[in-house]
This record gives structure tokens, sequence and C-alpha cells, in this order.
């Protein structure tokens, strides 16, 4: 990759990260005439739009890139659950439930690296 | 307090984008802001990725396929399949915004903010408000997590490398972790529930069947419909 020319980088944003991801957004503008808010396909496009998002958090959670490597599996797992039972004990407070998660997962990587 | 209705919005929704989601989201465009540091791309370009791409792993795997040297084509590919994602999510936001958003051009725009945090936020707020309130409260909801994730591209690129391995790991773990608890949030019905766990147990098996490239299409084409035909089941008796 030639980074001399100043304009370069942004050429390839547009054109390799914009255009490709783009055309998905564009496309669905396109399927979306006609379609009603209460049909039956929207409420399969829904259910896999759901299911893709928590497939997101299983590939992010089970092969983690960088840092969150050093946290094992297990911790990983289990910082997540600790984030889901504050959730729920706290009337389903997503803030709380961040919180308590963020907290467990630092405290243990600082803890395994003494 | 601003007299316009559309103004006090938008407003509601840039206060709602900075109460979590916002941070949370721009946290992340934190980490792609260093990737992209690491790399050696220029700052203005890495925070024109976040304007223009606005998708986190679409992001990662542009900067890292460019580290690693890939044809810029094989690098187009990937970014696209990580983004087929959007296309159900699109749909099924497009239709509650159209009482107002009805040119194509107004269309695009709303489909350009669509992004996993935007997306699962408003997939819960959205339906429970008037139609016609919802286009104003969501560009303004959109356009703050959009704004708080340039400047944090910005800084990321600045700080690359600055932060302590726990702080580091706290970060890469932000993203899953609120995205469980916003989809818990949202989730509602047996279905919801039901697609929740499907694709946070089939991604893994997928990803061992069928590669890293395809693991998630799959995941979403097989949980969902399962998760859309155990709805049916359950309304049906």
């Amino acid at each position: 990759m030639s980074l001399a020319d100043p304009l370069w980088p942004y050429l390839l944003v547009l054109l390799i990260g914009f255009l490709p991801s783009e055309i998905w957004r564009a496309l669905a503008v396109v399927l979306v005439k006609g379609l009603d808010e209460r049909s039956e396909i929207l409420v399969w496009v829904r259910a896999v739009a759901t299911t893709l998002v928590a497939g997101v958090v299983a590939k992010l959670l089970f092969a983690p890139t960088g840092a969150l490597a050093a946290a094992p599996l297990v911790g990983r797992l289990g910082a997540l659950a600790a984030g889901v039972v504050v959730f729920f004990a706290l009337r389903r407070s997503v803030l709380a439930g961040v919180l308590a998660g963020e907290a467990a997962l630092v405290a243990m990587v600082w803890w395994a690296a003494r | 307090m601003p007299p316009n209705p559309t103004v006090r919005l938008a407003l509601r929704g840039v206060r709602d984008a900075l109460a979590l989601p916002a941070w949370v989201v721009g946290l992340s465009m934190f980490a792609v802001g260093s990737l992209a540091g690491e790399v050696g791309f220029p700052a203005g370009a890495a925070a024109l990725s976040t304007l223009l791409i606005w998708a986190g792993p679409a992001q990662v795997i542009f900067f890292g396929g460019l580290a690693a040297g890939s044809a810029l084509p094989a690098i187009a590919l990937a970014v696209t399949l990580s983004s087929i994602r959007l296309l159900p999510m699109t749909l099924s936001i497009l239709p509650l915004l159209r009482h107002r958003a009805k040119g194509p051009l107004l269309q695009l725009l709303a489909a350009h903010y669509v992004a996993v945090t935007v997306w699962v936020e408003s997939a819960r707020r959205l339906p429970a408000m008037p139609a016609a309130h919802r286009l104003p409260y969501y560009l303004g909801f959109a356009n703050a997590c959009l704004c708080v994730c340039v400047v944090t591209t910005f800084a990321g690129h600045s700080l690359v490398g600055a932060l302590p391995p726990p702080l580091a790991a706290g970060l890469l773990f932000l993203t899953p972790l609120f995205f469980t608890l916003s989809l818990a949030a949202g989730a509602r019905t047996l279905p919801d529930w039901t697609a929740i766990l499907l694709g946070f147990s089939l991604a893994p098996l997928f990803t061992a069947l069928v590669g890293k490239d395809f693991d998630l299409l799959a995941t979403g084409l097989v949980g969902g419909s399962a998760a859309y035909a155990a709805g049916r089941l359950g309304r049906r008796s």
C-alpha cells in the first residue's frame, strides 16, 4: 500500500470501506418499498437481525482480539454473567449491568497480571 | 425548553444517547482509532471511516486487512460480507420511520445511521412512540452517537497504546457486554429470547462448520428462522 499520496487513505476509505458496507443499507431502502410495518416477513427479518447481533456478541466473547484475550474464557463469561445478574437485580438497569460487568472484568485482568 | 416539538424530540434523542449508548459505541470507536493509528493511517481518514463506514466490525476488517497487506479487492469483499447484517437491521428500522421519512434521499440518510448500537436502541424505543415522533428522535439519537464517535476515533488515534492492559481489556469487553444487556432490555417475547439464545450458541458452532466469513450469515438465517417459527407456533396454540 502506498501512503505517499496524501489523498490515497481517504480514497481507500471511500472505495473499499464505505461502498461495500453502504450497499446493504441502500439495498434495504429499495427492498422496504411496499412492505407493511406489521407484515410477517418483517417479523422474520427482525428475528434474523436479533440473532445476528447475539452472534456478534458470541464471536467477540469466544474469539476475542487484542487485550481482551488476556482474560480467560471462563472469566469473560463470568463477567458477562455478573453484568446480566446485576441488570435484572436492579430492575433492568443497563447502566448498572455495564458497570458491574466491566468492574468484574477489569479487576480480573488486573489480578491475573499481578 | 425550545418551543418547536421536532427540536424537542431530537434533543430527547440526543439526551438518551448521551445517557450511555453513545459513550459505549464511542469507546469501541476509540479502539478502532487506535488500530488505525497502529496501521499508520492519518487521523482524518480514521475519523472519515467512522463517519462513512459507521460499522465497527467492517472498520476493524478494513484496518486489519491494510495492516496485513491484503489485496484491496479481498478487503472490500471481507468488508461487504461483514456488513450483510446491516440489511435485515435497516429493513426492520425503516418501516418505523416511514411516516415522516418519505422521500428516497431521507430514507437513505436514515439508513446510513443503522449500526448495531443504533439498531438495538431504536428497535426497543421506537415502536412504543407515536409514529410522527420517531424520525426526529431517531436522528437526534443517531447523530449524537456519530458525533461522539468521530471525536473518540480521533482520541484513540492519538492515544494509541497508552492504556494499561486491564483497561484495554475492559474497553474491548464493553461492546459484547452492552449489546447483551441492550438486547435483554429490548426482549419482550418468547421469539426475542429464542433469537438471542440461538444467536449466542450457534455462532461458535457455525464458525467451526462454515468458517469465519459466513458464520454470522448462517447463524442469522438458521437461528432467526427457528426463532420466528417458534413464535408462530406459540401464537397458534
